[in-house]
Parts: C-alpha cells; sequence; structure tokens
C-alpha cells in the first residue's frame, strides 16, 4: 500500500504545480488531530476530475476543503490522504443582473459574493458565520440555515444549479440557470448538506433577492436569557415577517459585542432585525417591540448604525466556542424552544452561553461540562419535543465517545444506498458523516 | 394480480373494466396510455400492499393524482397498475404554533389552502389547477404556481415525507424543522414525479396570510410594452408576490367566457399582485402602479377587496379552459429562460407558431420567466397533432437556445423525455439513474418518464422527437 500510495502522490505532483508534501504546509488542513498526506490547490474544474481520477484509481480518501470555517463539524475522518484545497477555484462565471441569477466558482467566499452583488444592489439571502473566510462551495455542503433560517431559508432554497465532480472525476450538472425548474432530479439539493461525501462541488448557480430599501436592527436588554427568550418567541408570534429574532445570554452577547456588535453588552439580550420598505420594517419592528415589552423586557433600546457588522458578530457565535468547551446545536419546533431550554437547564449544570432564533426553533449552547451520558439523555428527552441535537464543536474525547449526529433518522437506510451509488469506494470524506457514511 | 389486489383493498377500491379505465388514460397533456387495472387505496399499508402485489405480478406501478398533470406524468406508459391516491384525502393535522400540516397525498390543493386560512395561514404553491390537483401530485411534479415567484415552488414548503417505495417498503424522510442530520432525501423526491416511489403523508410547511393584498392589472398595446414593464417591475428591487401576463388571443378566448372586460384588441394584459403588511402593500403598490404607468398602457386597475381580486384573476386562472372557444385541442408547453430573454424568446415563441400556421395563445409566469405557449389544434385535422407537437419541440429549443430548460413547473414526464439530452449529458441523466436506483427496484416504478429510451415505452409514437433532435443535434446547454 506504501509504495501505491507514494506514485499516487507522485502523479498529482506531476499533474500539478500546486500539490504540498510538506508537513509543515499540511498543518492548515488538520481536522480532529488528523494531517492529510498532501494537498492539491486547484484551480478549475479540470483539475478537480484529474485529482478524482487519480484519487480514485490510488484509492486516496479524499477531503474537499474550502475557507476551513466550519471543519470542526463531524466525526474525525475515517481515513484521510488527501486534502482537496478549492480556495483557488473562485470566480465568477456568470453574472448577468436582471436575471437575478449568479453561477460563481466553488471557492469564491461568501463575503467576494455579497461585494460582486452588492454593487448592483443585489445579495444572496444567505447568513453565514465568518462569511470573509468561508466559501460558497462550502457553505452548500454543510448545507444548513443559520439564525436567521426563518426569513432566509437554507442554501438549498437558493441553489438553482450545481456542477459536481464525481468520485472518479467525471464532470456533472444538476438543475440550470433559471429560477424554476423542474428537469430532471434535482441533484444540487441532494448534494447541499452532504459534506462532501457524494462529489465535490466545483460551481454553483443561485437565484439572488434585491437589497431591502430599509434594514434595522434593535436590541432590548434584559436580565437573563429565560426572559430573552420568553420575549423572542412573543415578538416572533407578533411580527411574523420579522427578518432575525435571536434571544442570546449574557456571555454570547459579550462575545458579539467585542466583536462588533455595537449595540450589545454583557447582558442578556433580545436582537431583532426587520428589512423591506421602510415604513413595513418600522411597522414589524413596533409590534415586535411591544410584544417583548408585554413579555417583561424592560430598558432603552438601541437601535445599530452598523447593521452587518452587528449581525455578522451574531452569526459568528455559531462558531467559535473556547477550547475545552463543547458546542451544541439543537433543532425544533419553535413553540417547543422554551420547554427546551429549561429541560437542559435541568441536565447540564454548567452553561456557558446560549443563541436561539425565537422563529425557528434554533438553539445553540456551549458548555464546559457535558459528556457522552448526558448527550444521550439529552437526546431521549429532548426527541419528543421533535428536538435534534448535534454535537457541533468538542474535545477529541467527547467526539470519540458520542456520536456527533445523533443516532440516525429513519431515512438512513436510503442515505447508505445513495453513498454507495455515488462513491462505491468510499474515498470522499469517509467516516465523518451520519451513521459512519 | 386483479383477484389478488381484490382482495387486497376491496372490490369497490379495484376498477379493471375496459369502459371504466377510459377516464384514466389521460391526463392534462395530448399523449395517452393504457392502464391494465386501477386501484384506490385508502392507507399506506394498503399502498405497501398493492406495490408487492404488481412487483410480484412484474406489472408497472404508476402513481396517479387528480389526473390534472401536463408532461403524462400519470400516464400508464407500459400498462399495469396505476395507484390512485385520491381516497387518501384527509387533513391529518394543523400545527398553527409551528406553522406546518401533515396532509394525506388525495389532499386537493385548494382544500388545504381553505384550511390553512382559518387558522391565519397559507399553503403558498398554488397551480392554476388547484381545485382540483392533489398535495401528492404537487409533490411529484414540484408544482408552482403565480405566488411561486415570491414563495417558492412546492420544494421550498415540504418539510418531510412518508415515502412507498418501488420494494414496498415505509419510510419516513425528513424532519420538521430540517434539522435531522443526514441527505436531503425530501429534495430529491419532490419532483421526481413519482418515478422512486409513493408518498404517503406529507409534512408542509404553512406560511403567514398576508394581511393585506393588492392586484393591479394593466392593459397594454403591445407585447413589448408589457414584457419591458415586467423588466422594469423585477429591477425596481420589489419582489411581487405573483407577476402574470396574458396575450391577445387568450384575452379573446377568456373575454367572451368570464367576461373580465379586457379590451379584445389590446395585445397583452399584466397582473401583479403585491401582499404583506398593510403599508408595505400601500407603497409596493403605488410604485408598482407607477412602473406600470411609464409604459403607456391603456389601461391600470387595482384592487383590494378578495371579490373584486378573484375577478382580475379570473381571466388568467381560468385562461386553459376558455381556450376550448378557440380550437377543441391544445398543446400547452412550460419552457422557462432566463428574464432578460424573454421578449426575444416571446417573439420567436410567435415566429415559430406562424411558421407551422398554428393560433397560439400565451400565459405566463412573467417575473420568473416561465412561459406557457399554448398551441391551439384539432386533431381530427390530419397531421395537425405531428404539427403540434414539431413546433413544441422547436420551442422547447428556443428556451434552451436561450439558456433555459424544458420545464418550469410540470414536469418532463412522458411527454418530453426525448428532449432531456439538449440540457443533459449522458453522464448528468447516469448520475440522476444512479440516484433512482438507491430507492431500490424502480425500473417499473412509473416506468417511460424523464429519461429518454427504455424498452418497451412506444418509441414509434416518439418519432416526432427523434425527428426535431435530428434536426437542431442532440446537445444545447450541456
Amino acid at each position: 500500500m506504501a509504495d501505491a500510495d507514494t506514485t499516487g502522490v507522485t502523479e498529482l505532483e506531476r499533474l500539478f504545480d500546486h500539490v504540498d508534501t510538506d508537513s509543515a504546509r499540511l498543518q492548515p488542513y488538520e481536522i480532529d488531530g488528523h494531517l492529510p498526506r498532501a494537498a492539491a490547490r486547484v484551480e478549475t474544474i479540470a483539475d478537480v476530475e484529474r485529482v478524482q481520477s487519480v484519487a480514485t484509481s490510488q484509492e486516496f480518501a479524499v477531503i474537499s476543503i474550502g475557507g476551513r470555517t466550519t471543519l470542526e463539524l463531524g466525526m474525525p475522518p475515517r481515513r484521510y490522504d488527501l486534502a482537496l484545497d478549492l480556495s483557488g477555484l473562485n470566480q465568477v462565471v456568470e453574472y448577468e443582473p436582471n436575471d437575478f441569477t449568479i453561477s460563481v466558482q466553488a471557492g469564491m467566499t461568501l463575503a467576494a459574493l455579497q461585494r460582486t452583488l452588492a454593487a448592483n444592489g443585489q445579495f444572496l439571502p444567505l447568513d453565514h458565520p465568518r462569511f470573509e473566510q468561508a466559501t460558497v462551495g462550502g457553505i452548500c455542503a454543510v448545507g444548513r440555515g443559520g439564525l436567521r433560517r426563518n426569513a432566509l431559508g437554507g442554501p438549498r432554497d437558493w441553489l438553482i444549479g450545481m456542477r459536481m465532480v464525481k468520485a472518479d472525476g467525471t464532470a456533472i450538472k444538476g438543475g440550470g440557470k433559471v429560477v424554476k425548474n423542474v428537469s430532471g432530479y434535482d441533484l444540487p439539493k441532494l448534494f447541499a448538506g452532504s459534506l462532501g461525501t457524494l462529489g465535490v462541488i466545483a460551481e454553483v448557480t443561485f437565484k439572488l433577492r434585491p437589497q431591502p430599501a430599509s434594514d434595522q436592527v434593535v436590541a432590548l436588554h434584559t436580565d437573563s436569557f429565560t426572559q430573552a427568550l420568553a420575549a423572542a418567541r412573543a415578538a416572533a408570534a407578533a411580527a411574523p415577517f420579522l427578518n432575525g429574532c435571536v434571544a442570546l445570554s449574557g456571555q454570547a452577547a459579550a462575545r458579539a459585542a467585542s466583536q462588533g456588535a455595537d449595540i450589545l453588552n454583557d447582558r442578556p439580550a433580545l436582537v431583532l432585525r426587520a428589512s423591506g420598505l421602510e415604513s413595513a420594517a418600522d411597522e414589524a419592528l413596533a409590534s415586535a417591540l411591544a410584544a417583548a415589552r408585554s413579555a417583561g423586557l424592560e430598558g432603552e433600546e438601541s437601535r445599530s448604525p452598523a447593521i452587518v457588522e452587528t449581525w455578522q458578530a451574531i452569526a459568528d457565535l455559531e462558531l467559535g466556542t473556547p477550547a475545552g468547551h463543547t458546542r451544541l446545536r439543537i433543532g425544533l419546533p419553535p413553540g417547543n424552544l422554551e420547554r427546551a431550554r429549561s429541560l437542559i437547564a435541568e441536565l447540564v449544570p454548567e452553561i456557558g452561553s446560549w443563541v436561539a432564533a425565537g422563529d425557528s426553533g434554533l438553539l445553540l449552547l456551549e458548555t464546559p461540562s457535558v459528556d457522552a451520558d448526558t448527550v444521550r439523555t439529552l437526546r431521549n428527552q429532548l426527541g419528543p419535543l421533535q428536538g435534534r441535537l448535534t454535537i457541533e464543536s468538542a474535545p477529541q474525547e467527547l467526539k470519540r465517545s458520542a456520536d456527533v449526529w445523533g443516532p440516525p433518522g429513519p431515512g438512513v437506510r436510503l442515505m447508505h444506498r445513495v453513498k454507495e451509488q455515488f462513491d462505491p469506494q468510499g474515498i470522499l470524506n469517509p467516516g465523518r458523516y451520519v451513521d459512519g457514511i | 394480480m386483479v383477484r389478488e389486489l381484490i382482495e387486497a383493498i376491496g372490490e369497490q377500491a379495484v376498477v379493471w373494466h375496459d369502459e371504466d379505465l377510459l377516464v384514466y388514460e389521460y391526463d392534462g397533456t395530448i399523449d395517452r396510455g393504457n392502464p391494465d387495472v386501477i386501484a384506490l387505496p385508502k392507507t399506506t399499508d394498503d399502498v405497501v400492499n398493492l406495490i408487492r402485489i404488481a412487483n410480484r405480478y412484474d406489472a408497472p406501478v404508476t402513481p396517479r393524482g387528480a389526473g390534472t398533470g401536463l408532461s403524462g406524468g400519470a400516464l400508464a406508459a407500459k400498462g399495469g397498475v396505476i395507484i390512485g391516491m385520491n381516497r387518501m384525502s384527509t387533513i391529518l393535522d394543523l400545527d398553527v404554533e409551528n406553522k406546518t400540516a401533515l396532509v394525506q397525498p388525495g389532499v386537493v390543493n385548494l382544500d388545504l389552502g381553505a384550511e390553512a386560512e382559518r387558522h391565519g395561514l397559507a399553503y403558498a404553491p398554488d397551480p392554476s389547477s388547484q381545485r382540483a390537483c392533489t398535495i401528492g401530485g404537487n409533490v411529484a411534479e414540484n408544482a408552482g404556481g403565480p405566488h411561486t415567484l415570491a414563495w417558492g415552488t412546492t420544494t421550498n414548503h415540504v418539510l418531510a415525507l412518508e415515502l412507498v417505495t418501488a420494494d414496498g417498503e415505509v419510510q419516513w424522510i425528513g424532519h420538521e424543522t430540517r434539522d435531522e442530520p443526514g441527505y436531503d432525501l425530501v429534495g430529491c423526491v419532490v419532483g421526481s414525479e413519482g418515478t422512486v416511489g409513493i408518498v404517503t403523508q406529507v409534512l408542509v410547511r404553512l406560511v403567514p396570510r398576508p394581511t393585506a393584498v393588492r392586484t393591479m392589472l394593466a392593459v397594454y398595446d403591445s407585447v413589448r410594452q408589457a414584457s419591458d414593464a415586467v423588466s422594469a417591475v423585477v429591477a425596481s428591487g420589489i419582489v411581487p408576490a405573483a407577476l402574470e401576463m396574458i396575450d391577445k388571443m387568450t384575452i379573446a378566448a377568456v373575454e367572451p367566457v368570464l367576461n373580465t372586460g379586457f379590451p379584445l384588441d389590446a395585445e397583452a394584459v399584466l397582473l401583479v399582485e403585491v401582499d404583506g403588511p398593510e403599508s408595505q402593500v400601500e407603497a409596493e403598490g403605488a410604485r408598482v402602479e407607477g412602473i406600470l404607468n411609464r409604459f403607456e398602457p391603456r389601461e391600470v386597475r387595482s384592487a383590494t377587496d378578495p371579490e373584486e381580486r378573484e375577478t382580475l384573476w379570473a381571466g388568467r386562472k381560468g385562461a386553459i379552459g376558455a381556450l376550448g372557444q378557440i380550437m377543441p385541442n391544445y398543446y400547452l408547453l412550460d419552457g422557462v429562460v432566463p428574464r432578460t430573454t424573454l421578449p426575444d424568446v416571446l417573439d420567436g415563441v410567435y415566429e415559430i407558431a406562424e411558421r407551422y400556421r398554428l393560433p397560439v395563445a400565451n400565459m405566463f409566469h412573467a417575473g420568473d420567466g416561465n412561459l406557457h405557449p399554448c398551441l391551439l389544434f384539432d386533431e381530427r385535422e390530419p397531421g395537425a397533432t405531428e404539427r403540434v407537437l414539431d413546433a413544441g419541440g422547436e420551442i422547447m429549443r428556443l428556451c434552451v437556445d436561450a439558456g433555459g430548460a424544458i420545464t418550469g413547473e410540470h414536469g418532463v414526464g412522458l411527454e418530453k423525455r426525448d428532449y432531456l439530452p439538449w440540457i443533459f449529458t449522458e453522464d448528468d441523466m447516469d448520475t440522476m439513474k444512479s440516484l433512482r436506483a438507491a430507492f431500490g427496484p424502480t425500473e417499473n416504478f412509473n416506468p417511460c418518464k424523464i429519461f429518454p429510451k427504455g424498452h418497451g415505452c412506444g418509441e414509434a409514437g416518439h418519432q416526432h422527437a427523434q425527428h426535431q433532435i435530428a434536426k437542431f443535434g442532440p446537445k444545447a446547454f450541456v
């Protein structure tokens, strides 16, 4: 095997200038303590095809890498031979602003994409942490909506087309460049959220939205996260069209404040965002604030003049957990948020920070004190509340003893069969996905 | 096999006499299929039993909803069993706080909408056939409708499904909040046109019902003016709830039947709807009206009252039915193009129709770039059907060449499967087929749909398509 491996790397080095085998230069590609034996930096889709073709013949385990913001997600890799670095595949492929669609290569950062769009008064309604680094390909591969998912949905909702390279190096595509399309199976949806286990996402086409005329962010401060959460629920019920409704514990608020959220301090808070025409945004905020006040929130409201920075600092709370802490992400129907919170508070002795989307039932918490048994108990008790718990970031020990994804859902048999069809050799991101996929 | 099917679900639920089967030979397209037997299950277990029996006899299985489909998707292309889902028509649960509904597939789209409305909510996808079409059929075709411009199509509104796969296994896939880790199998099943299994329960997302709605209707003297107005509305930064156009031929058909008050000599009518909170509707409505007026309309009408709005919509939603006034048959296309190419593509559509000596009525989702040219003909006239199919192929090619696709919301089905290679390579299609294979032994499951070729799928009937493909070459956007 060792000989074959060396041959494979040599083959790659012959094909590309950008193949690293030097261990110091491989450090950025570390995943859960594992380093690849080589990293290939690709710049064209043809490069990806060649890499996969070699990987298939050598049975190299390949992990696609974008902006390296979410490498902590998933189980430790079962094997890891090659890091396929897509950050150099970062060009705009096609952009006709009046079509309200754009095709870009997978390695483009979300920030670069948004800057291109902003020049034409448009944007891609995705709310992703660390958007200066995170690439659109990586965001699609992770495939989740963020704290504003009630208003924005997730990558699946904006993706209309995709080009991918299969495990064996065959380039394929799905969808197209039009905003409405049922021609053939929806492969882009299958790849969104597949964490690089079915193929390499090489190019994506999104539908776009015009930038809203008015965008406002307001915070109300309070004494406890429990109060902030109750107010968030009340605000969401009173104003169904909010563009953000997030409750934060004091520690979460303090971290966002230190990262540029000018309206937050170290007190628990409810942050509301409303967008649209001036009058509509005003109206939505007014009803949400009134509901939050009736739910017991007092004190001055602070309005942010720096909306993008403030919201980015809040979105960034989805990542960046302090060392030694574990971050849990729980998704559940919003009506069950408060019950979930009290249940968790009883079971987890020390909780560092809480963040919750009051309008979509997303709950993030960081804690230094959780073990595999507690996680199991939490999952059992959240089950009846339709809650799904994922361990997003954890010390190695916990990752080894608890399945970060949790017990697989009923669709898992089909998922294994899909994986077998797309990657029969099991060389794409092996072991990191659901149920060992 | 019929005896076993009767034993499984009862005599009243199985249709197999020739004269009764006639009803199931058609859907909304020109094509037809001849099923051997129809089975009408009431429960998921019934569906499992039916599929297992059919599998034992190696009989093709074709799922069917209301039969309003526009791509031949519900036709029994190779005979066998049609499993009609109409008797599974109960709304099982409606969760107001979390804005979801759990429904059986035979629930009629409009009935779900009405139930949601009672709770201040709405089900967004609203195909023109919504009075008859079912949620199961909507899931199969990823149905759209005028209001998908702002809200997206069926795939954006389905959270989870109970699916009976081709091997007769029952699977729940998806999750109420999309938080079940794993592949987006729901996203794969929605729009798979009944080729991977039968959906037996659907958990859908409901949306808040807008507190205010304003519908505007503008009458223009040229299609160009109307198209330019559409582009201007889209470019203005407003995302209307709906943005629709109908042309002169459509007006000529609907006016005598529905008395919508459209001037018969107008060339195009635009329908624009904005919805949301009161203040937003007021402001956006005023801006849209201003834009519509910039393109020299003959008149702009506006309504906020539900009844008046319904009148403005009647001409659009009743258009297809009214076309029967002009010619006995129609062939409705579903091309979709990048929005900026719409005016040129429309010119092309008129040119093609003229060349083939076919009257064409256009009614479409202008805001989405989704065209529905409707070619009118009389099938009794020798050669007319072939001429229509040839013209249809040419129009689809026009859309593909403009950077678009062959279907926006009706599905590929039986009708357009020969044209799929215009947009996808063999590798693309093989990958799609491998996804289908993951769902079990699906070869006999709604056979002859989506993908070109296939044994025993009546190749002769598809000569017209081969014709067009030979003429234009096999590939365009690949």
